[in-house]
């Protein structure tokens, strides 16, 4: 998996390409934290390039949530392949992280 | 930090230290479910829908789950998560129940006491002596189902458990359990292991009562 930042309008855009799985989930979560810990809590996950979530994935991404909203700010996500978004209505995680189809729309909710 | 089968194990004794019964009379299969949650926390297995896969032989140190894990890493049939708490359901989970109660009870949380009743029967019961983990683990539940914050995927798995086994009623009155219902079916499904140890449970209940209500009396 590949991870890249990017700000706009002070938010932090992080785009994941590839496989969020046991193996490379760590990467994200400490990317995350690191985020945060230097005081950036609202996130922006574009998961357009990611082909695969586990649970892993999926307990990090809720951990990441957990910490952007006690530093004050949000976790959300935007444009989820059909697969991957497949796994995370099944599991309910889009009842409880905000979700978005456009980089555009979430940007303006984060906004 | 307990693991997901001492905190159980604090869940399933009453205030005398004796077993409670547990959903469907299921208790092996929620203590297989806490021995894979601890497993996947651990970073030694990951789950999907379709698949249970190990990610990392390395031991754990504590004996029953490096004893799963090596069971899991050696096995050569690809199973998924169901498959896998069915199969150490299926062992003896006796030695699970065996261990969480010796670490609680080297940890103070508790102690064995062995007790005769009708002069001849002895039973074995694990009364408190520190109730302050079990009291932290009811307020953990309680707090993450009575709130909109996001919870932590540690508590939304123990919540799972807690679930599956029957004892939400325990730690909640009727009306808060009421409250509490629309955030605990969303919370079921968000930890697969979980999710799938109350489907099997679930199941095995549904079995029960068709098989009482065919019965002749």
């Amino acid at each position: 998996m590949k991870i890249e930042e990017q700000t706009v309008d002070s938010v932090v855009i992080v785009s994941l390409d590839g496989r969020v799985d046991g193996s490379t989930a760590p990467d994200l979560e400490k990317h995350i934290s690191d985020v945060v810990e230097r005081g950036d809590a609202r996130i922006l996950l574009d998961c357009s390039k990611m082909d695969y979530i586990g649970s892993t994935g999926l307990r990090v991404m809720l951990a990441g949530a957990k910490k952007c909203q006690q530093g004050g700010g949000n976790l959300v996500l935007c444009t989820l392949r059909a697969t991957c978004k497949s796994v995370m209505e099944v599991s309910g995680f889009l009842t409880m992280l905000d979700y978005y189809d456009t980089r555009e729309s979430a940007l303006a909710a984060q906004s | 930090m307990l693991t997901f089968a001492e905190e159980i194990m604090l869940l399933i004794l009453d205030d005398d230290g004796s077993f409670l019964p547990t959903r469907g009379g299921a208790v092996e299969y929620i203590l297989a479910g806490a021995v894979l949650m601890d497993l996947a926390f651990a970073n030694r297995i990951d789950t999907d829908l379709e698949h249970l896969t190990c990610l990392d032989t390395v031991p754990t140190g504590n004996p029953i789950l490096d004893q799963a894990l090596a069971h899991i890493a050696d096995s050569s049939q690809p199973k998924d998560t169901r498959g896998w708490i069915e199969t150490l359901a299926g062992q003896d989970t006796a030695e699970i129940r065996q261990q969480a109660l010796a670490s609680l009870i080297e940890r103070g949380i508790l102690e064995s006491q062995d007790k005769k009743f009708l002069w001849v029967f002895r039973a074995r019961r694990y009364p408190t002596i520190d109730g302050r983990v079990e009291r932290e683990v009811r307020l953990r539940i309680s707090d993450v189902l009575l709130s909109d914050d996001i919870p932590d995927p540690r508590d939304v798995a123990m919540i799972c458990l807690v679930d599956a086994a029957g004892f939400l009623r325990d730690i909640f009155t009727a009306g808060e359990l009421e409250r509490a219902t629309p955030r605990v079916e969303q919370l079921r499904k968000m930890d697969l292991i979980g999710h799938e140890v109350g489907s099997v449970i679930a199941e095995i209940e549904r079995s029960v009562m068709m098989a009482m209500a065919i019965s002749p009396h």
